[in-house]
């Protein structure tokens, strides 16, 4: 498929004077960058807690279960709702429909683009709804606002179930 | 930070030389073929799509494989072929196919659309964060700008130290935050099935492909040809390479070959383990990279992941920040098309003041995306300006191949694609296919007007797209030319 010529074409300049130098000096970013990626690491895996089974989680699991499949969906595993959601729904009830939340929720209604190339699309209907219901089962206080922030958007169906 | 110009290479042996290299040269360290194509591919993918992906099941496997076939093989084929002939990536292959003004507009539509993008990418990694310490504060203005900020000037400070400090970072991002994680996702997914467990989203023939209704159906198989753009924009490095000519098509296959690994694997894996109701298109990235991990029982690699998560956002983000400033300070140099202190270098060769400059801007729009939530509501519409600004570079790239191969046919390449023409009209009309679906409103403009739609994207792209570059070509003056720099910076041609 491919084909080669014999004649390349310029060859590059050369090295800056000192590419050592350069070098050494990249070094020590590199370093650092790795000694705070690790200092973070180590933070994250220090504050990171997960949720821990309870009764009050695994009844909330088992009614979010009931709530998807009567909306149609598959019913998810319950150990893992229980791990995700917990209590009180984790990341998924704090401040759902708060500006910064929604610009993220609304950048990822795009396509697979993993750089710049990240472009909205038309997401499909069931996609999004799905957040709802577990809105629904684990801080209802902010279904309204949420469902009226969806219903705003425009949808269609684009997953084959 | 200071600015001056570099010394030449080698030295002061050569007066003469020295002197022309002094005002022309950019550092250029030695980068291997595979450092440039972690680069390449550190640009253009990440995990951060694949759960988005993942709802769509096998069809996924479609979705990413069409548009590369359109898009993707044009862009990479036709790329690695101007680069093994031509230094200075696409302004000049621009310059060289057109004109030189077209050239400037090419460099400036690659780097315009990325000052958008910053904030967002940054304000992904605030929440990546967030979601593992304390899911509150993703909602807080003050800490998403905080980490903005800090890290978008700590990304300019590495940048401004050269490429292959670059290469490095965006090397390491790439290993651990998209390819060590990517093979757990897939090693796990794999496990999955091998159990016996039945796939969570259906994968017989039938769901091959994406559902089909009509115009959504159309904008989401369209859009998707953007996600490989990027794959040129590390060219403007070729000249760091021992032999462009020979390696730069072998580290642009390499990266074709990863990024196409990297979409469709990983997606695929989540989508077996995940049920498509945990993949919410409202519930966040991390949420669904933490309900895979939970399901075996591992929920402690969450943090970890997240960790090369925002790793390799942030190697993709100095790949960015290096690459396009780069063009747009060659061919401003050649021409003289932005104002002398831009065109300045530091120690390292670096255009820093064109980085500073645009961090200025960066800094000022992310503060707004930040702390004023009428403008990170409607951040989004930005995305679909700038990668419209973006496909008037595709288009012009695509013109000037051809025109290369009938202007300049016997100009030596490393390497020449295969049925060029056919290429270059199959990435144009995929391009021009991409920008009339631009046109089409998402999910996110609701029941707003169809065309107030139109007129803000049409807006947008005039603006950015055109009357900015215009008018920096507009008010260039000879007197900004360095003339040593135009042979220095052409030399490839």
């Amino acid at each position: 498929m491919t084909e080669s010529t014999a004649t390349p074409p310029a060859q590059p300049p050369q090295d800056p004077a000192h590419p050592g130098h350069h070098k050494e000096r990249n070094k020590w970013v590199f370093i650092g960058a790795i000694v705070l990626a690790v200092i973070l690491a180590i933070i994250l895996l220090v504050t990171y807690t997960q949720h821990k089974h309870s009764a009050e989680a695994a009844s909330k699991a088992r009614q979010l279960q009931a709530a998807m499949v009567a909306a149609g969906y598959p019913e998810p595993d319950e150990d893992t709702l229980i791990a995700i959601f917990g209590r009180d729904g984790g990341a998924v009830c704090k401040d759902p429909t708060g500006a910064l939340n929604k610009a993220q929720w609304l950048d990822n209604m795009a396509n697979g683009a993993g750089g710049p190339g990240m472009r909205p699309v038309i997401a499909d209907r069931k996609a999004v709804a799905a957040e709802a219901i577990v809105i629904s089962v684990y801080c209802p206080d902010h279904l309204q606002a949420f469902q009226d922030k969806i219903d705003d958007l425009k949808t269609g169906t684009t997953v084959r179930r | 930070m200071t600015s001056m110009d570099v010394p030449l290479e080698g030295g002061g042996k050569q007066a003469g030389s020295a002197k022309t290299a002094v005002r022309t040269a950019v550092a250029r360290p030695r980068l291997t073929w595979l450092t440039l194509a972690f680069m390449t591919t550190s640009s253009v993918a990440s995990l951060r799509a694949a759960p988005t992906m993942a709802v769509y099941g096998l069809a996924c496997v479609f979705l990413y494989v069409v548009p590369a076939i359109v898009f993707l093989l044009p862009t990479a084929l036709v790329s690695a072929e101007l680069a093994s002939g031509w230094n200075g990536g696409v302004y000049n292959w621009v310059a060289q196919g057109l004109s030189k003004r077209m050239g400037f507009l090419a460099v400036w539509c690659q780097f315009a659309m990325t000052i958008f993008y910053y904030p967002t990418l940054l304000g992904y990694v605030a929440s990546t964060i967030a979601y593992v310490i304390d899911p509150s504060l993703a909602s807080n203005g003050p800490y998403t700008a905080c980490v903005i900020v800090i890290l978008y000037w700590a990304g300019v400070w590495v940048s401004s130290r050269g490429t292959s400090g670059v290469g490095g970072m965006a090397s390491f991002g790439l290993i651990i935050g998209t390819l060590i994680p990517g093979a757990l996702l897939v090693l796990l997914g794999v496990v999955f099935l091998g159990q016996g467990n039945p796939s969570a989203a259906p994968m017989d023939a039938g769901a091959i492909f994406p559902q089909w209704t009509g115009i959504a159906s159309l904008v989401l198989i369209v859009n998707n040809f953007l996600s490989y753009s990027g794959m040129e924009m590390n060219a403007v490095h070729v000249s760091s390479l021992k032999n462009p000519a020979r390696e730069f098509p072998r580290a642009m296959f390499l990266a074709m070959a990863l990024v196409l690994l990297i979409f469709i694997l990983p997606a695929l894996a989540i989508s077996w383990v995940v049920p498509a109701a945990q993949l919410s298109l409202t519930a966040g990235v991390m949420q669904a990279f933490d309900a895979f991990f939970q399901y075996f029982n591992i929920g402690w690699l969450t943090p970890l992941v997240a960790i090369g998560l925002v790793a390799a956002s942030l190697g993709g983000m100095l790949t960015w920040l290096a690459g396009p400033s780069k063009g747009l300070l060659l061919i401003s140099r050649q021409e003289g098309y932005l104002p002398p202190f831009l065109q300045k270098l530091n120690k390292n060769g670096v255009q820093q003041n064109i980085l500073v400059a645009q961090g200025v801007v960066t800094t000022a729009i992310a503060l707004m995306y930040a702390l004023i939530p009428s403008v990170s509501s409607a951040y989004w519409i930005f995305s679909v300006i700038t990668t419209q600004v973006y496909l008037i570079m595709y288009l012009l790239m695509f013109v000037a191949a051809l025109r290369l191969r009938r202007l300049q046919p016997d100009h030596p390449r490393g390497y020449r694609a295969p049925m060029l023409a056919v290429l270059c009209v199959m990435g144009f009309l995929a391009s021009v296919a991409a920008m009339i679906i631009g046109f089409v409103p998402s999910s996110q403009f609701g029941s707003g007007s169809v065309w107030s739609y139109v007129v803000i994207v049409a807006g947008g792209l005039l603006l950015l797209g055109i009357v900015i570059p215009f008018g920096f070509l507009w008010a260039s003056k000879p007197s900004w030319r360095q003339p040593d720099a135009a042979a220095a910076a052409e030399g490839g041609a």
